[in-house]
């Protein structure tokens, strides 16, 4: 109904559509069904996510460009997924993100699960992008436990993928923070390698200007479970790493540390030991015991009662109590990212809670996600004061912890409206925003108008992306994808589409995490003329402004199918 | 007491009629409902196991029956998200969209009744003909948008009211009466209340106008008039005992409507009441948790419907005879 | 109809014609006499109008990225000559969205009328004329389809089918229609019993023609008087769903700016251009329809007051 007026803007800048368009391919013998159909771009919806719907909407002009018809179509998330992640079949392109967690820092996840062929099927290869060379590498780097031919062998997975473009990478969006600098001293706040302020090392380190000790802070996405054993919502997490331990965590650079282990000692390729601090307590006051460390990797592997975090000891053949403080694992394989990978991510749960709740459950059809968590105690730095998990969480210092916090309260307000996260922050009825989705210019124009706010960015580990279906013609040849994403001006997505706020991407390494990222594939050279010529070289055929396949190659699929 | 028998009994085929257009609605929408749980920890096999928790993997008519049985135990399930029972985070924030409704549709009709009657006596004035159009003006006005720009200036820009939420951070009180007679929570339910309030008076308003214009013209004010009483106090009087019927029933009717159309109210406001949880819950495909928001709102609607009727029976007995006339 | 109002044509009852006519011409008098009916006519011509011309008025495609002269995102400029309105966050004309907003409220208002009309209108002649169980029934039928939460059940439908302006209007003619049959309905039962439908009826006249022929024309003002009502609702309603997000994502209406404005902060930047006037329109084009009905209620039906 809308008559959709040429779009002028700077991604057509420096080309003359049609002189170009008469050279490439001469314009005869196209049979209509070598064109190629209409190619349909799944979006957010606008309220979603505005940068993402921006960003489909400049994709689309981008490549109608090229001569391809293309219809951008937002969907509500629960069928974009569907249709993506479920059925996996049916579907052109897509806009999708993949988030950052401390837990990525380690490349592993990503390098193997995004791209290896056996997630092609039902994990998280959705694109199907199939490729033994680069499964080869995935696997190897996984099992290199020496560190510089690790980062060889991460760095050419990203050569590989730059290649074959099975996404077109947009951008490493910031991620945004902000707290108040007359409440909590601006040098105690950490900034993670590639998460940003809102990390644990900030809310143990955090101190007190005043006698405000409590941290008020945001949240935008309702608590699912506050449970050691099961992590859904985007902001579970940040709960269950303040109240349960685990044997190291992901420190501030991005790597691995003791934490709740002393000491963690590689024996040899498949052994490693932990050595359990002393005189730590769980928060009812009973002694944490190696008992409780081994249990607690042995509780994820009892049959499938514990689907989120089985595959995090999936590598473990064995664990044991090797002396009082001394618990021995036995891998299955080498693994060089297990440190990250298991010991920073398992939850110490204590035995005396769990060991009757998994002797009941092993005879019950549900799994441990259909049961609460009983008592709500861990031996983390915080414990439970209590949760109501549509509004709000509280949380106490755990005095008796060896690294206590400084802050006395700890309260996460779920509040999923940017508007009024940014009039709280602006009446100081919140002092720390933890999770922000609105506008960062709007922030920034806060804290000119608030000197107290003090606002802090991060690249992000996470990045937003285009996704091609490698599995169906014409995004089953690299050319193609190569050409669609070279049609994208990066700086134009992350000006118009991010508002600046974000670096370019190319690789699913994100350059924050500086040691693995391969320099070598950024400034990927992009331009409506260079998507052109790699087009023409690969033998496709531009005729009365339409796309049309190499010859030989027809259309076999129906438009939106 | 034997209208009123059938008006129950009634009440509760209407009420097994929704319940059973919402199972149908939610069992037969397209889409598996267990998209939501996109992670990377689901295999196929947790995926069937999950669908028998639910009961998904049984014939259709099963499915009803059993959800029925539940309904009649005042079971109502699981949240898919959050693995609680759906009765327990309803209940959680009910009091708050019940507290929000009252108090709006009470300031509402205060005003309402206190400006109509003041409208009837300045009948043909400049003042009628100016407020007249302004009233139908704020029953037409959007909610959202009132909410909206009330949020804008008298939050954002003058800073008098908090911007959303029900509570301050961290409030604790021992019982939920004194949370909702605390200042802080007072402070909160201010503007959200005054955009309810903004929006219903027109009703109570506009009624009370037209019953007291009647009131007026009747034999026994004129009567009145020419025995010396003050013509005001009898109009008051008389308007008030022929306009609390329709008052009162469209205050029930109103109340019914509200706490399922209070949704968008909100949202606006972040205030964490049974609208935003269905919002969230049908977003996120947290079916039994929307379908019980849902259901929670419809049995207010048709509690409030029978109360309307049964207040209109017991306050006049004409009824039966008004209607088919 | 067409059927029945070529048949119309056929019987020589000029009677029951000129009842029909006096009641069109009297209709048509309403604004004559009342100043809120005039003022409401007048608003529904002027967004008409602004629909249907559309394409001329708007400066700009409202979905169109704009770009400055730097090859900038135009986001967020405040009103000038180039963009009377200013631009959204996400760099589209303002101005340009509330002229196409237009169509889209008309598109949906007119629709939902004109279905929660026919629907209405249909049931409460079969329910009024011929009584019985077929009374009961439709009758039930109305009273659940009134203890249904509106809202929630629109959104719920949205959601599940697709969010679409169409599903919208399904929803709000499957929910509103119980209003507009009950009043037919009670005006048929007064109007089945006065003496010229008992000679239609002693003629001979199929219950067919008795119905759409003599009754149908009595309450047909009755029909489009709650049609009027339910053009207001069905754009209050769009701009509600929109506003949560269950809107049609590609059709620019008053409640996607609206949507637009909440969810990009243009009440922490006091962006006031953006999202007052769209707030307006809904208002005028609501109030409009008070005014005409209550207009039309004085002048046509004087004794529905009470």
């Amino acid at each position: 109904m809308l008559h959709r007026r040429t779009f002028l803007g700077s991604l057509a800048a420096g080309v003359s559509g049609t002189a170009l368009l008469g050279s490439i391919a001469p314009a005869s013998a196209q049979a209509a069904n070598e064109r190629i159909r209409k190619i349909v771009i799944l979006s957010d919806p606008q309220s979603a996510s505005p940068q993402a719907f921006q960003a489909a909407q400049l994709t689309a002009q981008a490549w109608r460009q090229l001569g391809l018809e293309v219809e951008v179509r937002p969907l509500p998330r629960q069928q974009q997924s569907q249709i993506v992640w479920y059925e996996r079949e049916r579907w052109d392109t897509t806009m999708w993100r993949m988030v950052g967690r401390p837990e990525r820092s380690d490349p592993d996840e990503l390098i193997y699960n995004l791209f290896h062929s056996s997630t092609a099927r039902a994990g998280f290869n959705f694109v199907g992008y199939n490729n033994p060379d680069y499964d080869r590498i995935a696997e190897q780097q996984r099992q290199a436990t020496n560190q510089e031919q690790r980062r060889a062998l991460v760095q050419q997975a990203q050569t590989m993928i730059d290649r074959d473009q099975p996404y077109a990478f947009l951008v490493h969006p910031f991620n945004i923070g902000a707290f108040n600098k007359t409440i909590w001293d601006p040098a105690s706040i950490v900034t993670q390698s590639g998460v940003g302020i809102r990390n644990f090392w900030t809310f143990i380190g955090a101190s007190p200007l005043t006698a405000q000790k409590t941290m008020v802070l945001n949240a935008r996405f309702t608590v699912i479970a506050v449970h050691p054993l099961y992590v859904s919502g985007a902001t579970d997490s940040w709960i269950t790493d303040l109240i349960w331990d685990r044997l190291a965590r992901v420190g501030p650079d991005g790597l691995p540390r003791p934490w709740a282990a002393e000491k963690i000692e590689w024996k040899d390729e498949k052994t490693i030991e932990a050595t359990i601090r002393t005189g730590m307590k769980w928060h009812d006051g009973q002694p944490v015991t190696a008992d409780d460390v081994v249990f607690s990797f042995q509780a994820p592997a009892q049959g499938d009662k514990v689907p989120m975090y089985r595959p995090f000891v999936a590598d473990i053949e064995r664990v044991e109590k090797a002396g009082d403080n001394l618990v021995r694992f036995h891998l299955k394989q080498p693994n060089a990212s297990f440190v990250t990978s298991s010991l920073a991510k398992i939850n110490l749960v204590p035995k005396h809670v769990w060991e009757p709740v998994m002797r009941d459950i092993a005879n019950r059809p549900e799994n441990i996600e259909q049961i609460r968590d009983p008592s709500t105690i861990g031996s983390g730095p915080f414990k439970m004061v209590r949760a109501r998990l549509n509004e709000e969480i509280v949380l106490d210092k755990f005095a008796d912890h060896w690294a206590a916090p400084k802050m006395d309260r700890w309260i996460l307000r779920i509040i999923p409206n940017p508007e009024a996260t940014i009039g709280m922050l602006r009446r100081a009825e919140l002092n720390f925003l933890a999770d922000y989705g609105g506008d960062p210019e709007v922030l920034e124009q806060l804290a000119r108008e608030v000197p107290a706010i003090q606002v802090s960015k991060e690249t992000d580990i996470g990045f937003e992306f285009v996704a091609f279906n490698n599995r169906r013609a014409p995004f089953n040849d690299p050319a193609f994808r190569r050409a669609l994403s070279q049609a994208l001006d990066r700086n134009v997505m992350v000006n118009a589409a991010w508002n600046g706020f974000a670096v370019t991407a190319n690789s699913h390494v994100s350059p924050s995490l500086r040691f693995w990222h391969a320099a070598a594939v950024d400034n990927m050279q992009t331009g409506v003329a260079l998507a052109r010529q790699t087009l023409q070289q690969a033998g496709y055929r531009v005729s009365g402004n339409r796309l049309y396949y190499p010859a030989g190659r027809t259309e076999t699929l129906q438009p939106g199918e | 007491m034997k209208f009123i028998g059938q008006r129950l009994f009634h009440s509760l085929f209407v009420l097994w009629a929704v319940v059973t257009i919402l199972f149908l609605m939610f069992r037969l929408m397209p889409g598996n409902p267990l998209a939501a749980y996109i992670s990377e920890a689901l295999s196929e096999e947790d995926q069937a196991s999950i669908m028998r928790q639910f009961g998904l993997d049984r014939p259709l008519w099963e499915q009803y029956f059993i959800y029925l049985g539940n309904l009649l135990r005042g079971e109502l399930g699981l949240s898919f998200h959050q693995r609680t029972p759906v009765w327990e985070i309803v209940m959680s924030v009910f009091p708050n969209t019940l507290v929000l409704v009252a108090t709006g549709l009470i300031v509402a009709y205060i005003f309402g009744i206190i400006a109509g009657a003041f409208l009837a006596w300045k009948r043909g004035t400049w003042i009628e003909a100016v407020t007249i159009p302004v009233v139908l003006g704020t029953r037409a006005a959007p909610e959202l948008w009132v909410g909206m720009v009330l949020l804008a200036i008298l939050s954002f820009n003058l800073g008098w009211f908090p911007s959303g939420g029900a509570n301050s951070a961290g409030a604790f009180y021992d019982s939920e009466l004194q949370r909702f007679l605390s200042p802080d929570f007072l402070a909160h339910l201010a503007l959200p209340a005054l955009t309810l309030a903004l929006y219903l008076q027109g009703i109570p308003l506009l009624l009370m106008r037209s019953t007291m214009l009647d009131v007026m013209h009747e034999d026994f004010v004129t009567m009145a008039r020419m025995k010396g009483l003050s013509e005001w106090r009898i109009v008051i009087r008389h308007a008030a005992r022929n306009a609390l019927l329709p008052v009162v029933t469209a205050f029930a009717i109103s109340f019914g409507q509200i706490v399922g159309g209070n949704v968008v109210v909100e949202t606006v406001f972040s205030w964490p009441g049974l609208g935003r949880l269905l919002v969230a819950a049908v977003s996120n495909s947290d079916y039994p948790l929307a379908q019980g928001a849902f259901l929670l709102v419809s049995v207010v609607l048709v509690v409030m419907n029978f109360v309307a009727d049964v207040i209109y029976t017991l306050l006049d007995p004409r009824v039966s005879h008004a209607r088919v006339a | 109809m067409p059927a029945s109002l070529e048949s119309t044509a056929a019987v020589p009852a000029p009677s029951r014609r000129s009842r029909f006519l006096r009641t069109l011409a009297r209709a048509a008098a309403v604004p004559g006499r009342d100043p809120f009916a005039i003022v409401g006519l007048t608003i529904y011509l002027v967004f008409l109008l602004v629909a249907l011309f559309a394409d001329h008025l708007a400066s700009r495609d409202p979905l169109e990225i704009l770009f400055q002269a730097n090859g900038r995102l135009a986001r967020n400029l405040p009103p000038s000559s180039d963009f009377l309105l200013g631009t959204t966050h996400l760099g589209r004309d303002i101005y340009s969205q509330l002229i196409y907003g237009t169509r889209a409220a008309l598109i949906v208002g007119v629709t939902a009328a004109i279905a929660v009309m026919i629907i209405g209108t249909l049931v409460g002649l079969v329910s009024g004329y011929f009584g019985g169980w077929i009374d009961s029934l439709l009758m039930r039928l109305a009273d659940i389809a009134l203890s249904i939460p509106f809202l929630p059940f629109v959104i719920v439908l949205t959601a599940f089918l697709r969010p679409s302006t169409w599903n919208i209007v399904l929803a709000v003619a499957i929910l509103l229609w119980p209003n507009t049959a009950r009043v037919i309905r009670s005006q048929v039962l007064t109007v089945r019993e006065r003496a010229y439908v008992e000679a239609a009826r002693v003629t001979g006249a199929g219950n067919g023609r008795i119905l759409f022929v003599h009754v149908a024309p009595n309450i047909l003002p009755l029909s489009f008087l709650y049609g009027s009502i339910a053009i207001g609702w069905a754009i209050l309603t769009e701009a509600s769903v929109s506003f949560l997000g269950f809107g049609d994502p590609d059709v620019v209406s008053w409640g996607y700016m609206l949507q637009d404005a909440f969810v990009s902060q243009a009440l922490s930047r006091g962006s006031y251009h953006w999202f007052v006037p769209p707030g307006i329109c809904i208002v005028l084009v609501v109030v409009a329809g008070f005014f005409v009905s209550r207009g039309y209620e004085e002048v046509l039906f004087p004794k529905l007051r009470d």
